[in-house]
């Protein structure tokens, strides 16, 4: 992600990156999914203590020790190395349920509010259909007739999250599109695919930005619902709510099982909302007089 | 709008309500028996509802002709007593005296004869119309006796009738009810209302013909979540609960407050090879992957240890010793052998289908089995299924190998003729046939000696074992789980609740 | 406020309402029917190869599904445009009464978590916003980031463990009672799912307000009323307030819209019978009939609160009139 903020144009301003350290919720919030970042890089390349699905049938359910510092799971698994991969799995699930709903209710939602009149319309009829139908029967079925899976996961998540993209990203549109720069690009003979992404994108950024961060945890715990019912990442692939779902049986047992999950995802989800709140504080000009 | 003082008023409130539920044990002096389980029936008509969770409910407001004790041998039900002529092709079945439908008509022979009707007419759409082929006409003599005669020799007719699937229906209702609807069966417990996923109410029944039920009624509750029926029970708000998942019930073991019932199951965990397909229609192959894993660390990992390993035949009276068994020893170098001698030392990969959570072992045994055939270059994809996409899958043989918990029959040929018959209905799932395993059968059919039978089965047993199309793992545990105070409950091999009518209350 | 235009603007957003509708119930009926496997295989499992074909056509002629797609979706939106939403195989009922059974729970489960959220994120909320950046409003956020983060299913299973293992208490779960039956025992069973559903909705309601707050008192006219030395209560009662709960209505409208269509999770958890577990069901159950009067119903309560929630802001705020939108 911070590769991503680094590179928003900011002409007249401190760096992104600068600002948002200097701002409390901001640099705590980076520092946590930065942390959660370089796990989740260590989990997809698997750069884990033990291989994430090798089994150690002796050592069933074993306490956190020096061997396996976060205890073993039902099939002798080193919780420790599946958290990794699991924040490689959380974070892949989260990532690319955003990406594709972002760009793709981004693209509808200005594309409708540029052009209005009967493709705004159209547009927007069919977002309300979306935005109208129950989300989670939405998500439901989505899994339903594709199978469950990260894929699936990703695809149910993000058919609900496109529709919020769309409004989110529409209304700037609006506004920005009846402001006299973009008048004046238009009497200038620039071509409109031009003139949207040139000069109406940049502007409708700050609110995205925000909204992506805020999306991110959402989809982090969506994926940890659908895993609950076991509509999610499928095992022995680990995700965080894989694992959380797993250890619901065991939890008594063998509590380390649920702690270290449910941790995790807490931190995870935490770090993507003061990351969250701390672009909002820096990007959204309403509310930068009140710091 | 919100003043500090509501908001203290609704906190204090909260609290109030929070503190209110201890009165939670709300039927304390009531002679109703509350149970919990975590699914509900899908229907209530007897003769096309197949689901474990329909016949949970169906077993206690509907009766069969026979049925079976703990130790699974047919016993009387509707039936006082039956014999068959010498030839086999002739069953007669002589009825209880003075039963009585819930609607108060009585039971005669002419209800048999309709239900037998109503189950071989295809429009009905029963199931177990398959067990009853052999039925070519009946007669009812008088009004407490029905002769079946038989196209062919057929003893396992007999169990085949224990079925929930074959309950005796009135012909009243067969001819101008609507069986969806009315359950009127000569059962125990006569049913109030059934409200779907949410709660079901059964009456005593005080007509009923046999010695009880002892309880008033049954309050059925569906509590979807077994960690959520474990907390009720630890909390006393329930008296008796059926629970599926060994990981939830052994948490019950050393509890001293709740009684936690084992019956040893007669349904089976297996891994079904599809020998239909390449490379699996390979013996070496098949006999590879038997010998390859270790079935008791699949129930030591996905059940805790929580069963037997087991061979293909579950009833105990047809249960042979595990080392006769091919390859029951796990025996890698063995399994190397054999996957070299069928050319496939480099593996291969084998796609295993799992439903996401029937049984809720299935997962962590497909996880397990990966990694044991890990060991001799087999990489398993594990693809798990919701479990209706699963079913068709499994039903169109679209799969190279499945995790199955498949039920138990009392009877060794009701419960494999579907798969392991070449005529049967699920051969092609099976995957497999070959003519010594249709002439053992047809044997064991005709067969009414029982040690002359034992032998016939040891012998189909072990030679399926040896040609491996199917790798059988072990047998788990029928939990139920009842507060001390509930008595008398006999549990079942196969998860029957039959003998709730014998259950005592004493608070 | 003026009638005549209140009146068509009600209209207008009445009528737009059926293409939406429309759209829901064709991709629903698209949807469930993508789903392999059928009503027969729900219902009969493995047992269902032990049919034969004929047997097979006998099942799926009962439960209607013999006809081709296209006529099953015509004549079944002719019958939903006269009240009739068909007829729920599952449940031996009509769609409509299932649903209007289970919609009790959903409502009520909703508006309990609502007042919990209301009762404690706001006061919070107001609290973090007035002594801003002080150790309450640290306090405050935290409780909020904490709410926000923590899934459902594991508060929920915390609180069901906690309550049954070291206190031997929990609601009786599982024989749902309605409010008019038995009000205390209806409460019982609700308030533990309510707080576990009303602790993340707190925590947003919190964050709103306080955010709502803040904004709200930087502006001029707040500034205004405190240099006239107005009293600080006098001031945040009378002048703030009311502007700043305008983004907690359009948040609530929001939460309202999703928790109406049922909390799967947390219904699954403590055995409630909603919305949500009853959509759940369908779907597996490929009760086709049920699932799409489900998304119609809930589709239709969502369009509804939106709508309310569009009238609650003129009744708030004066500044915004019908006349404005389109």
């Amino acid at each position: 992600m911070p590769a991503k903020i680094e590179s928003i144009p900011a002409r007249h301003e401190p760096p992104l990156l600068r600002r948002l350290l200097a701002n409390r919720s901001g640099a705590v919030g980076l520092i946590i999914v930065v942390l959660f970042v370089v796990m989740a890089i260590c989990g997809m390349f698997g750069l884990t203590p033990y291989p994430s699905v090798e089994q150690h049938p002796r050592d069933r359910l074993g306490a956190p020790s020096e061997q396996y510092l976060m205890g073993t799971d039902l099939f002798g698994r080193d919780v420790a190395s599946r958290l990794i991969e699991g924040a490689g799995n959380s974070l892949r699930v989260a990532v690319l349920a955003v990406v594709l709903s972002g760009t793709l209710g981004t693209l509808i939602g200005m594309t409708s509010g540029y052009i209005g009149g009967m493709v705004d319309n159209i547009l927007m009829r069919a977002m309300d259909v979306f935005f109208a139908f129950p989300a989670i029967l939405l998500a439901l079925l989505v899994v339903a007739i594709l199978g469950p899976g990260v894929n699936t996961t990703v695809l149910a998540i993000a058919v609900v999250y496109t529709p919020i993209f769309a409004r989110v990203a529409r209304g700037p549109v609006l506004s920005v599109k009846a402001m006299d720069y973009i008048l004046a690009a238009r009497c200038l003979g620039l071509r409109g695919v031009r003139i949207l992404f040139l000069h109406v994108l940049p502007n409708t950024l700050a609110p995205l930005i925000v909204q992506i961060s805020l999306a991110l945890s959402w989809a982090l715990l969506t994926e940890a619902g659908l895993s609950f019912l076991g509509l999610g990442t499928q095992p022995p692939q680990a995700s965080w709510g894989v694992m959380l779902s797993e250890s619901r049986g065991i939890a008594e047992m063998a509590p380390w099982l649920m702690f270290f999950p449910g941790l995790a995802i807490m931190l995870g989800v935490l770090g993507f909302n003061l990351l969250g709140d701390g672009l909002r504080d820096v990007l959204d000009p309403r509310l930068r007089g009140i710091r | 709008m919100f003043t500090r003082k509501s908001v203290r008023t609704l906190l204090i409130l909260l609290v109030i309500l929070a503190l209110g539920s201890i009165a939670g044990h709300a039927q304390d002096n009531s002679n109703v028996l509350v149970m919990a389980r975590a699914a509900d029936a899908t229907g209530l008509d007897p003769h096309t509802q197949t689901a474990f969770a329909s016949l949970r409910l169906l077993e206690l407001i509907y009766e069969p002709l026979v049925t079976l004790d703990a130790q699974l041998n047919v016993v009387p039900a509707l039936a006082e007593s039956w014999e068959f002529s010498d030839d086999a092709q002739t069953l007669t079945v002589h009825l209880r005296q003075g039963v009585k439908f819930h609607d108060g008509s009585d039971l005669a022979s002419a209800d048999v004869v309709a239900t037998f009707e109503r189950i071989l007419n295809e429009e009905t759409g029963a199931a177990t119309r398959a067990n009853f082929l052999s039925i070519e006409s009946m007669d009812a003599p008088d009004d407490s006796t029905v002769v079946f005669n038989l196209s062919q020799a057929d003893v396992p007719i007999l169990t085949a009738m224990t079925d929930v699937n074959a309950s005796i229906m009135s012909s009243d209702v067969i001819a101008n009810g609507d069986p969806t609807t009315d359950a009127i069966g000569t059962g125990p417990f006569m049913l109030e209302s059934w409200q779907p996923e949410e709660q079901t109410i059964l009456n005593a029944n005080p007509d009923w013909w046999g010695d009880g039920p002892f309880v008033d009624g049954i309050d059925i509750r569906i509590i979807p979540d077994e960690s959520s029926i474990l907390a009720a029970l630890r909390a006393g708000t329930i008296d008796f609960a059926l629970l599926n998942d060994p990981l939830v019930a052994t948490l019950l073991a050393d509890d001293s407050t709740v009684v936690l019932n084992r019956a040893p199951a007669i349904a089976y965990h297996v891994l079904q090879l599809n020998a239909a397909r390449e490379p699996l229609d390979k013996l070496e192959v098949r006999q590879a992957i038997s010998c390859a894993i270790d079935r008791q660390e699949v129930l030591d990992t996905a059940s805790l240890g929580e069963g037997q390993v087991t061979g293909p035949l579950t009833i105990p009276a047809y249960q042979l010793p595990l080392d006769g068994y091919f390859c029951y020893q796990k025996d890698l170098e063995k399994a190397r052998e054999l996957m070299a001698a069928a050319g496939m030392s480099d593996g291969f990969t084998l796609s295993v289908i799992a439903a996401t959570a029937e049984p809720p072992t299935a997962l962590s045994e497909a996880q397990n089995i990966q990694a044991q055939l890990a060991e001799i270059n087999i990489a398993v994809e594990i693809e798990s299924l919701e479990l209706s996409v699963y079913v068709d899958r499994w039903l169109a043989a679209d799969f190279d190998a499945a995790i199955a918990l498949n039920g138990g029959r009392a009877d060794p040929y009701t419960m494999y003729a579907r798969y392991w018959t070449s005529t049967g209905n699920l051969n092609t799932v099976a995957g497999y046939r070959d003519d010594t395993l249709d002439s053992l059968m047809a044997a064991g059919r005709a067969e009414s000696d029982p040690a002359a039978r034992f032998e016939t089965f040891a012998d189909f047993q072990r030679h399926l074992v040896e040609m491996a199309p199917w790798i059988w793992l072990y047998t788990g545990y029928e939990y139920t789980a009842q507060q001390p105070y509930v008595v008398d409950f006999i549990p079942m091999p196969n998860d029957s609740l039959y003998y709730l009518n014998q259950v005592r209350l004493e608070r | 406020m003026r009638y005549p235009s209140m009146w068509r603007y009600l209209t207008q957003r009445l009528i737009a309402f059926v293409p939406t509708l429309i759209g829901v119930s064709l991709l629903v009926f698209v949807a469930i029917r993508l789903v392999p496997g059928d009503t027969i295989i729900a219902m009969l499992g493995t047992e269902a190869g032990m049919l034969t074909e004929s047997q097979r056509t006998a099942l799926l002629e009962y439960f209607g599904l013999d006809k081709p797609a296209p006529e099953q979706y015509v004549t079944w939106l002719g019958n939903v445009a006269q009240g009739d939403l068909g007829y729920s195989v599952r449940h031996g009922a009509p769609v409509l009464s299932v649903i209007i059974q289970r919609f009790p729970v959903t409502l009520e489960l909703a508006i309990l978590a609502m007042i919990i959220a209301l009762a404690i994120g706001v006061p919070i909320g107001l609290l973090s916003a007035i002594r801003h950046n002080s150790l309450i409003d640290l306090a405050g956020r935290l409780f909020a980031l904490i709410g926000l983060a923590m899934p459902n299913f594991l508060l929920g299973t915390l609180i069901i463990y906690g309550l049954s293992v070291y206190f031997g208490i929990l609601p009786n779960s599982g024989d749902y009672v309605e409010f008019t039956e038995a009000p205390l025992r209806n409460l019982q069973q609700l308030i533990f799912p309510a707080i576990t559903l009303g602790f993340a909705f707190s925590a947003s309601v919190m964050r709103t307000t306080r955010s709502a707050m803040l904004e709200v008192l930087g502006e001029d006219y707040v500034r205004t009323a405190r240099s006239k030395g107005l009293r600080e209560r006098t001031v945040i009662m009378r002048h703030t307030l009311r502007n700043a709960l305008i983004p907690v209505v359009t948040l609530i409208g929001v939460e309202m819209g999703y928790l109406l269509g049922g909390a799967v999770v947390v219904e699954e958890i403590f055995a409630l019978p909603g919305i949500g577990r009853l959509a759940l069901n369908a779907i597996s159950q490929r009760d086709y009939a049920l699932v799409q009067g489900i998304a119609l119903f809930v589709a239709l309560n969502f369009l509804l609160i939106n709508l309310l929630v569009d009238l609650l802001y003129a009744a708030i705020d004066s500044r915004i009139s019908y006349a404005g939108q389109n």
